[in-house]
């Protein structure tokens, strides 16, 4: 497992004996793994070189960012991208900042939102690294996945330095698909841990017209933050529904007429977890929303340009609300609950209440598509947890998903997960068990297919054998195979 | 127990990163985000509280992998608590007590870092944390102050060790003594015969130390016989306050820092700080009057079984709400001619000076470094002066400011609270 030492001199020699360790004793902390040692290169050079190094040695790598999450296997190098963590540019007239790796979003949100500006924020959380690929709570007005890359530079599994779009002719990065080389159906993923092999050493991120102040106005101590005032031209609601069609069907109509800043198909279990700051707090304030609402909802947020834009959307929303038969969930129209659901919300700063705080773990299936489509198995996937519930395995959350329209509604995300003990190993199987087979029950019934490692041939098969080019892909862009990441173009 | 106790805490780490950062909602830009010195001047994960959540739940259950380097990631933590901070907005799990049961258990396992020994042999043998130089109550000199052991006070003014004999802080103990006997509080010192309070052994992992300190400690102010002890050392109003009750040694003592008191002295009218101080200041929350200084939770009670971590009886955890972080701005902005810029860390999420849990000994260097980001922030806010509440962060800022040449001034808050009263 251990490098040698002529090999361990080498990838010193690029980054210099403060910056790689190999010692057993850091190793618990890097995902419970036996890297070969953990390296942290400062730029792009230093990424290009260890990659070098990697494919002289054929010593498999994995670059990380914030590293929150993944699954890693013993003996790879793991190059901790942490030290690269500069904003590089925020370009407010062509609308897009640049960033590297370990720059998290919370870091340039906050950079742009003095500027007037915002970003698409994911599900994860501000927390993440700015580059992550992926889905959240802004997605309705900022769309997500890989339209938010521009230009992109990569460091490609051999080593080779390659810039994406305008950046590859013009050295702009206001482009990710040209003028110059597009590559977008190979950089379908963002960063570490993502399924792109190679590195993003450097992004460029769409940004958005951002109407709020320059900082949201958080008063109170941690863990009771809240906002002095709701900003002029914002109002955050939840509404529920007598049913899911009605739901979906004020959703939908929303999209259409570009009225939600944010519209997050939050179930009340999610908005408990956000507005409480205990998981005793938490399993009350669940039990007591409840019983509020009237079915399935969602949060939305509205923001104005203007004082008019404003009364317009807010009229509209309403209108579109009550047509469907829902209605604003009372309890949280209190203006401090309010403040702190808006914050929390577009500040993307409570997931981590919402999936680990209860047990310690979730596991989640998250399915981009058609939103009506997605939400019918959703609902069957849901129903699959309530054995696991009674039995006391997963946390209560009423057996609901989530989900919200991207772009205003045109594609949707769709996600469902069970929140448990890493530490009860019959909870894990339960829910491991539950996941595999929802996971099959939405290839077997037609609804989508999801990457499952192991089974690509059985996905492949039924999406153009895409498994097959990307193979073939994956050889030319790593011939030496030291960027073990597997792709997904589904 | 020790680090048994903490087992479900440690593996309730997702490894979210949170604890390297100012809590996500604070974030105000690219710069003074951070909030760990540990992680952003290692870089490792190890040294971050996640890191060394992880690297604590892997020793129970594996046993400790002890190697030069995992002391070195043991000992280079201020143990600040700010991790602990940003970690509990979201998280229920207790993120310093393993942290801190940690090195217990280093030293425990004699496993300790070689400065810090010399530092408890003098403890041992001369009842101080630093230096010896003179007698311990030499500071108090000419000024004709009660000796609480022998005379029948109000209150005790219990000074601390580096207070007492660093002869570049002493003044801090002569102007505090000034206020007090200004205000007309019949108040004492214990000269010579203070101890030290034994806090910062705690933190270094002496605990059997720390309990003999404390113990000390307890009897001297029973013998006095005075219910109130007020002191200006952060570390020891923490000590006294917080870690005594931690392990059942306060009783109903009533502990103040001189941040809390002076407050509370103008509202009784008995001073009135009406000349003039001109100087814009900016305001450093030391973390022994901040966030660690929030009272302890005595709890008891187990885990109840099923999918939450939740315990019978619930448990409080203590998030870093419940420390002194008004009351030095009140005494601040009672001054007149003072303006007060805040920096982007404050309060609960400050960044620390850079000098606690042994590290100023250690590792200097590192203490050092942390002291100058801090100087690069207070900088920023256009100030002509820092100000603090704590003899050890005045004393690491004074050095790091003329380690970078700066042009900030360097103050306690009661230097510039004794100029403005009459």
């Amino acid at each position: 497992m251990a490098l040698s030492k002529e090999v361990y001199q080498a990838f010193e020699d690029v980054v210099g004996p403060e910056f790689i360790c190999d010692d057993p004793a850091i190793m618990p902390s890097y995902h419970k793994t036996e890297f070969a040692a953990v390296i942290l290169p400062e730029n792009t050079a230093q990424v290009q070189s260890i990659i070098r190094l990697c494919n002289r040695f054929k010593l498999e790598f994995r670059p990380v960012c914030t590293g929150w999450t993944g699954t890693f296997k013993p003996g790879v190098l793991y190059i901790d991208l942490r030290r690269m963590n500069k904003i590089i540019e925020i370009n407010e007239k062509n609308m897009y900042a640049v960033v590297e790796p370990y720059v998290i979003t919370a870091q340039l949100q906050a950079e742009l939102m003095k500027r007037g500006f915002h970003l698409n924020v994911k599900g994860a959380g501000v927390n993440c690294s700015a580059m992550l690929r992926g889905h959240g709570h802004l997605d309705q007005s900022t769309s997500g996945d890989d339209r938010n890359h521009l230009a992109i530079e990569w460091v490609t599994p051999a080593g080779e330095l390659v810039h994406s779009g305008s950046l590859g002719s013009a050295g702009e990065w206001f482009c990710g698909d040209g003028p110059g080389p597009s590559l977008r159906s190979i950089l379908t993923s963002a960063v570490p841990p993502g399924v792109t092999p190679g590195v993003f050493t450097k992004a460029a991120l769409k940004i958005y017209h951002w109407p709020g102040p320059t900082k949201f106005p958080v008063i109170g101590t941690s863990p009771n933050y809240e906002l002095s005032e709701i900003p002029p031209n914002f109002m955050a609601r939840y509404f529920s529904f007598p049913s899911v069609e009605q739901a979906w069907a004020a959703e939908n109509k929303i999209g259409e007429a570009e009225l939600a800043m944010e519209l997050m198909g939050f179930n009340v279990a999610m908005v408990a977890a956000n507005i409480s700051t205990s998981n005793e707090e938490e399993e009350a304030t669940f039990k007591r929303l409840s019983k509020e609402v009237l079915g399935p909802g969602f949060f939305v947020i509205i923001a104005g340009n203007s004082a008019a834009d404003f009364a317009y959307k807010k009229r509209a929303l309403f209108h579109i609300v009550e047509a469907a038969g829902g209605q604003s969930l009372k309890s949280l129209e209190n203006p401090r609950t309010e403040g702190i659901l808006l914050c929390q919300c577009i500040r993307v700063s409570a997931s981590i209440r919402e999936t680990f705080r209860p047990g310690g773990m979730f596991k989640s299936i998250p399915v981009m598509g058609q939103r009506d489509l997605t939400i019918k198995w959703a609902i069957g996937a849901g129903k699959a947890k309530s054995p696991l519930i009674e039995a006391g395995h997963i946390v209560d959350d009423g057996g609901a998903s989530f989900g919200w329209g991207v772009e205003q509604g045109h594609v949707g995300k769709t996600e469902i997960f069970c929140k448990f003990d890493p530490m009860n190993p019959v909870a894990k199987e339960a829910v491991q068990k539950w996941y595999d087979e929802q996971s099959a029950r939405a290839y077997k019934e037609n609804y989508f297919a999801l990457l499952m490692p192991g089974h690509p041939e059985d996905i492949g098969k039924s999406l153009s054998n895409y498994h097959v080019w990307w193979n073939a892909i994956q050889k030319e862009l790593d011939p030496n195979r030291v960027s073990p990441e597997a792709g997904a173009l589904v | 127990m020790g680090l048994e106790q903490y087992k479900g805490d440690m593996n309730m780490c997702c490894r979210c990163s949170a604890c390297k950062f100012i809590p996500m909602q604070k974030i105000s830009g690219n710069d003074y985000s951070y909030v760990c010195p540990s992680i952003s001047r290692y870089n490792f994960h190890s040294y971050s509280a996640g890191g060394r959540m992880n690297i604590g739940a892997a020793a129970l259950a594996n046993g400790p992998t002890y190697t030069d380097r995992l002391l070195d990631i043991v000992y280079n933590c201020q143990m600040c608590g700010a991790c602990g901070v940003s970690c509990n907005y979201a998280m229920d799990m207790e993120v310093m007590a393993p942290i801190t049961e940690f090195r217990v258990k280093c030293v425990a396992d004699g496993k300790t870092h070689p400065v810090l020994d010399k530092v408890i042999e003098r403890l041992r043998q001369q009842d101080s944390m630093v230096p010896v130089t003179g007698r311990r109550g030499d500071w108090a000199a000419g000024l004709q102050l009660k000796d609480a052991t022998k005379e029948e006070v109000d209150v005790l003014y219990y000074v601390g060790c580096l207070t007492s004999y660093d002869k570049r802080l002493q003044k801090l103990a002569r102007i505090t003594a000034n206020i007090l006997k200004k205000s007309g509080i019949n108040f004492g010192i214990a000269g010579d015969a203070e101890p030290s309070s034994g806090g910062t052994a705690y933190e270094m992992g002496y605990e059997q130390d720390f309990l003999n300190q404390a113990s000390k400690t307890m009897s001297l102010i029973r013998k006095t016989g005075v219910n109130t002890v007020v002191t200006s050392s952060a570390e020891d109003y923490q000590a006294i306050k917080v870690l005594y009750d931690k392990f059942k040694l306060k009783g109903d003592l009533k502990v103040l820092h001189i941040a809390e008191f002076i407050p509370q002295l103008v509202k009784e009218g008995r001073l009135k700080p009406r000349k003039a101080v001109n100087l814009a200041v900016t305001y450093h929350d030391p973390c022994h009057l901040g966030r660690l200084a929030e009272p302890w939770v005595h709890w008891e009670g187990q885990k109840v079984p099923g999918d939450r971590f939740v315990f019978d009886p619930p448990k409080t955890y203590r998030r870093g709400s419940g420390g002194v972080y008004e009351e030095p701005r009140q005494i601040l902005q009672s001054i007149p001619g003072v303006t007060l810029t805040e920096m982007p860390r404050i309060k609960e999420y400050a960044w620390c000076c850079g000098a606690g849990g042994g590290v100023s000994d250690s590792n200097p260097e590192f203490a050092q470094w942390t002291a100058q980001e801090r100087i690069a922030e207070a900088e920023s806010t256009g100030a002509e002066a820092l100000v603090s509440a704590c003899p050890k962060c005045e004393m690491t800022f004074r050095e790091a400011a003329a380690a970078t040449g700066s042009r900030l001034k360097v103050y306690d808050i009661v230097e510039l609270f004794e100029q403005a009263i009459e």
